[in-house]
């Protein structure tokens, strides 16, 4: 081999290094930024007292009375871990989605699945018993049977003439989801008072303040499975990008590959939905970042935007309880005030370098 | 290895679009399908690189009915290059030509050095050895059907099928691409709007016209003016090329054909129509490529 294809190779390698690299500074960017979580809030928390809490709460002792072992295992760890499973998987979900209807600018809330969990949450809150605006038990379950009844409805419109095609996707996925907000904001204006119209916005802007160890399971298992399924037709997912002849031409059944990814996306949406509301931008932006800096091949890409979508939304969430003294600031807020800037910066910045 | 359409019968949304097509490519041949717009070229490529499904009839790979195999044996001996050309996903051009291993991997597995060999072959066959790490997207039009025709190679194909592959593309890189096809000494099935091209590429032309078969043959049996006029609707004569020897047709770019009158008349006129060289009827042979 030349010296001169050696190193056009290594340039061509490079995508994997810099993936690797990607991986191993959000990694760690990962334990810092719950480390920070759980030290940080309303009261901080010295780091030593942290890892005598957590290490009394590994070993299942109970909390020592009068220290901040409760505040630390049972809000402040689960919430942050919460925040990295929600992050990841909006990040999947997002990238996912975009090769699934071929758009770099569509997001995890474009097939309407998010407007069913946020009529069953909003219906919970407004009609149901579990008013107060406590994001419980019975909240995520509302929310997940709302998301499941909507991915019905899509489902039956988007199968309609036998595609699946991205637009028929998209266009059933906006018009259910126009259609259950619809309800949803019919619903709001019912609210008895002020309490439950505080407790709905914030649900419709997304929280991560309903975290309990019990409520991490669902989400946790989910996003595992939903990164295995989705690395497991990464090179699919690749071919898909290109147009569905020529995924076809490469021995992908497109139709049935877009059934497949229609249900993951579909699922994970509702279960992130019902556990920390719908939390906009992440999942539009994560993908976005990750791909400028390690290439559009989806079995480097969706490890990254999941470590990625963890990090910012860990980060997001200790910034959303610490801005301001006496109160929390819905997630959503701060991923859309934080996160659209910057899009737009480094989309402006890559215009600017003639690679737009 | 040959690839063979037999009876075909395409409908989409429940109107019949292709019927009874029966076409062929030899083993090593390049064979050209022609026709109007909307005559079924596409279609017809459509159901052999399986992105539709037959109504009736059958496409044979070798001795093989395609649907006798399943979707990932069929991408290892039929490379298809449709007429999309991709979207901004920040694909390499690496990574788009790595797209052609997909038939050859299973769930999970990474990409092995024989893959990275196939790949940087595949680019450097096609002019394009130092472009792996470019973003696809930044690539002119030229440049994107190279690296679309490399990934079809990596693909490891028996038989390349290519619809309407130099379309949008300036005379220069037409001819590139062609002469590359020319090359590949592969069994090619391939759908050409230029016709002269077609001409001077393809041992054999199979013309479409409102979705049936009309004429097969050598390029210089199959166009001729009666059936320009007839099928296309328009006057021409066809001349040899004073370069290559091809058939050279030379069209009337001053108004359409008068179909029915003129075409009948021609048919049965051996001299042609006016101004046409009357050349000596030749018998038809198949042309052998020459590289």
């Amino acid at each position: 081999m030349t010296a001169l294809t050696a190193a056009a190779e290594g340039r061509e390698r490079e995508p994997g290094v810099r993936a690797r690299w990607a991986a191993a500074v959000l990694g760690a960017a990962l334990v810092a930024a719950l480390v920070a979580s759980v030290c940080l809030g309303s009261s901080d928390v010295p780091p030593g007292d942290v890892w005598s809490a957590v290490a009394r709460g590994v070993s299942g002792q109970d909390p020592v009375p009068g220290t901040q072992d409760l505040i630390v295992w049972q809000l402040r760890v689960p919430r942050a871990l919460l925040a990295a499973v929600v992050g990841a998987g909006l990040g999947l979900v997002g990238t996912a989605v975009q090769a699934l209807v071929r758009n770099p600018l569509a997001d995890p809330y474009l097939l309407g699945i998010s407007s069913g969990a946020s009529l069953g949450a909003v219906a919970a809150i407004v009609l149901g018993a579990g008013a107060g605006g406590a994001l419980g038990l019975g909240l995520s379950s509302a929310a997940f049977a709302g998301a499941l009844a909507s991915f019905a409805l899509v489902w039956a419109m988007a199968r309609r003439g036998g595609g699946f095609s991205p637009l028929r996707l998209v266009l059933s996925g906006v018009g259910i989801g126009q259609f259950l907000s619809g309800f949803t904001h019919y619903l709001v204006l019912q609210a008895g008072d002020d309490q439950q119209t505080h407790g709905v916005l914030f649900w419709l802007m997304g929280s991560l303040g309903g975290a309990q160890w019990a409520t991490l399971t669902l989400p946790v298992v989910a996003v595992a499975l939903g990164l295995v399924a989705l690395l497991a037709r990464a090179r699919a997912l690749d071919a898909l990008l290109m147009g569905d002849e020529t995924a076809a031409g490469l021995g992908v059944d497109v139709v049935r590959l877009r059934r497949e990814l229609f249900v993951v996306t579909s699922v994970l949406t509702g279960v992130l939905v019902s556990v920390s509301g719908a939390i906009g931008f992440v999942g539009l932006m994560v993908p976005h970042v990750c791909r400028m800096v390690v290439g559009g091949d989806h079995r480097r890409l969706l490890p990254v935007a999941a470590l990625f979508g963890a990090v910012l939304l860990v980060v997001v969430d200790l910034v959303a309880r610490t801005a301001l003294p006496d109160q929390e600031l819905p997630v959503g807020v701060v991923t859309a005030l934080i996160g659209a800037p910057t899009l737009l910066y480094l989309l402006d910045r890559r215009l600017e370098r003639g690679q737009g | 290895m040959r690839i063979a359409v037999e009876e075909l019968d395409v409908t989409l949304s429940g109107r019949t679009v292709v019927s009874g097509v029966h076409l062929v490519a030899e083993d090593g041949e390049i064979a050209g399908l022609i026709g109007p717009n909307g005559s079924g070229k596409s279609t017809v490529l459509r159901t052999v690189y399986r992105y539709l499904r037959p109504h009736a009839g059958r496409v044979l790979v070798g001795d093989a009915d395609i649907r006798s195999l399943t979707a990932a044996e069929t991408a290892r001996r039929v490379a298809a290059l449709p007429q999309e050309r991709g979207s901004d996903f920040e694909l390499s051009v690496r990574a788009v030509v790595a797209m052609g291993r997909t038939p050859y991997k299973r769930a999970f597995a990474g990409e092995d050095r024989a893959d990275a060999d196939i790949v940087a072959t595949a680019l450097a066959g096609v002019g394009m050895a130092g472009a792996g790490a470019r973003r696809f997207s930044t690539l002119s039009g030229g440049e994107r059907q190279r690296v679309l025709l490399a990934r079809a190679l990596a693909q490891d194909p028996k038989v390349l099928v290519l619809d309407e592959p130099t379309n949008h593309l300036d005379v220069r890189h037409q001819v590139e691409l062609l002469a590359l096809l020319r090359e590949q000494r592969r069994t090619t099935l391939l759908s050409l709007h230029d016709l002269n091209a077609a001409a001077s590429l393809c041992d054999r032309l199979h013309v479409l016209h409102e979705g049936a078969v009309v004429a097969s043959g050598t390029p210089r049996e199959v166009l001729t003016p009666a059936l320009l006029a007839e099928v296309f609707g328009v006057r021409a004569a066809v001349v040899e090329h004073p370069l290559t020897g091809d058939p050279l047709i030379a069209f009337d770019h001053r108004g359409v054909a008068d179909a029915a009158a003129d075409a009948g008349a021609r048919v049965g006129s051996p001299a042609g129509p006016p101004g046409e060289p009357a050349a000596p009827p030749r018998t038809p042979v198949l042309k052998r490529r020459t590289g």
